[in-house]
């Protein structure tokens, strides 16, 4: 860090690259949790099988903002 | 977090921000045998203590007409029972479950609580080895489930080959089905729990060195406030972060008694 | 900011003692849980819902306990209001009988009366009879003798004595009655 330099970024690509890999999960989370709320509401006799449905499906998608992490790491 | 890289980039030596070596601490007893200690270890095992001393006198102290500590217990365990393995289950088939998933909430929540207690301030999940032997557990709990209550043919062939899925998009998905029953589902369990927890310590412990670094280190005063926003902040991730590890024991749980469940034939 | 520094993937590779350890506090955690505590806070469970179970029964038996003691009641009231009626009808029975009783014994009592008064009454008229016939017999003995004693001149004379006579017969049947 030299007097030249008045600002500099430092830091990893891959927190950028983590950030980009978060939303697509992001928005299939808040849909899945949405959708299931929705689902909940309209026949809520189907909550339990509605919940274990929901819970499958987060799972799933979660894993590819964990993939995200992982490749962060794995990639740096 | 432009007054953090200026401050930083004024003085020499910065705040003592945490950093993943924290997480591949240095083995500081039996080194290089197999039961090697390091911090983190340590840290579980003294927590192992704690909840089988704090939990078995409480056992061993059970009476009929609970006080107020044994009925925080009974809600606990009942929570679990009935919100976790009872709710996704049914009450015929989750019962030999409900000892594994008490297990698995109780040590979850209790090891996660560890990052937000002074003195160990990093959860005793905050390695992967905990996380991963959880996660092999139920992996182990579901294959056994399915050889035992329909076979692994007829299991198989339910799970890899959805109803009504025409041929063309059964290429895409059975390898994607196969994968997931193999690899996602005890791996997602794992990496789930130890992100969190890196995360959850990554922020607190940022928080609470720049509010050291601003309060203490720092004589200039004009950087106060900033010290503390940082300790509010940190008070409030202390919270969150308290909420978190009972969240993530939640789905831990959740999530087990749910792959659990699939592996049993659909209910008639 | 440093995270970059040290191969990060270590993370996600664990070490073996790292495994043992894990393993074994898992192992002995989940043997507290499914021997001891669970089972222990099971029992307590059951023991508290046998216990209300067995308080709702209890408070059951005691209901029908109480329903069998009020019915009981209730028959022994019935029957003793059947038999208060029946007392009533005996006892009613019983006096129309006992009034019949007296009122027959009244009326034998007052015929006997009757008959004896009758009876006293014929021999009285029988006593009487007599003793009119005696003085009959001896008035008319006198009359003769008195109408042999005087001269039965003229008729106002005759009937004079005749009237005299009569009422003198007429005073001694009034005296007799």
């Amino acid at each position: 860090m030299d007097l030249i330099t008045l600002a500099e970024v430092s830091g990893n690509l891959s927190a950028i690259g983590y950030g980009l890999a978060a939303i697509g999960p992001g928005i299939g989370v808040g849909i899945i949790f949405g959708k299931a709320i929705e689902a909940t509401a309209r026949q809520p006799e189907l909550g339990g099988r509605i919940q274990t449905l929901m819970w499958i499906g987060f799972g799933l998608v979660e894993f590819l903002a964990l993939l995200g992490i992982v490749c962060g790491f794995l990639f740096s | 977090m432009a007054g953090l890289v200026s401050a930083q980039m004024v003085l020499a030596s910065g705040p003592n921000f945490p950093t993943i070596n924290d997480f591949l601490p240095p083995e500081i007893l039996f080194q290089g045998t197999p039961f090697a200690l390091n911090r983190i270890v340590l840290i579980r095992l003294i927590m192992t203590v704690v909840i089988l001393l704090v939990l078995g006198i409480t056992t061993m102290r059970a009476k009929l007409i609970p006080g107020r500590w044994q009925g925080a217990v009974e809600w606990m365990l009942g929570f679990v029972r009935n919100n976790i393995v009872y709710e996704v289950m049914g009450e015929r088939r989750g019962k030999r479950y409900v000892p594994m998933i008490t297990t698995m909430f109780m040590t979850i929540f209790l090891f996660n609580l560890c990052e937000v207690i002074p003195g160990a301030n990093i959860a005793a999940t905050a390695t992967i080895a905990m996380p991963l032997v959880f996660a092999f557990w139920t992996f182990f709990q579901y294959w056994i489930a399915a050889a035992r209550e329909q076979g692994l043919g007829k299991y198989l062939r339910h799970e890899l080959i959805p109803k009504g899925v025409p041929l063309p998009v059964l290429i895409i998905v059975l390898p994607m089905q196969l994968l997931d029953v193999l690899v996602v589902r005890p791996v997602s369990l794992m990496v789930r729990l130890f992100a969190n927890m890196l995360a959850g310590y990554f922020i607190l412990e940022l928080c609470l060195a720049a509010a050291q670094y601003f309060l203490v280190n720092v004589t200039d005063k004009l950087m106060m406030p900033l010290g503390g926003f940082m300790l509010i902040a940190a008070l409030v991730m202390t919270l969150f972060e308290s909420f978190v590890a009972a969240l993530q024991a939640f789905i831990f749980a959740t999530l087990s008694t749910v792959y659990i469940n699939l592996s049993y034939p659909e209910e008639a | 900011m440093t995270l970059a520094q040290t191969g990060g993937i270590k993370l996600f590779l664990p070490q073996t003692y790292d495994i043992i350890w894990s393993f074994i506090i898992l192992v002995v955690i989940a043997l507290f849980f499914y021997k001891f505590m669970l089972p222990r806070f099971q029992k307590i469970f059951d023991e508290r819902a046998s216990k209300i179970e067995g308080g709702i029964s209890k408070a059951k038996v005691a209901q029908e306990e109480a329903d069998a003691a009020k019915k009981k009641f209730e028959d022994q009231l019935k029957s003793a209001r059947v038999d208060a009626s029946k007392i009533r009808d005996d006892a009613r029975a019983e006096a129309s009988h006992i009034i019949a009783d007296a009122r027959s014994r009244a009326e034998t009592e007052a015929a006997q009366i009757t008959a004896n008064a009758q009876r006293s009454i014929e021999s009285q008229q029988q006593q009487a009879l007599v003793s009119l016939k005696s003085e009959v017999g001896a008035l008319a003995t006198s009359l003769a003798g008195k109408i042999l004693g005087t001269r039965l001149q003229d008729d106002s004379v005759q009937s004079s004595m005749l009237d005299s006579m009569i009422d003198e017969l007429g005073q001694d049947k009034d005296k007799a009655a």
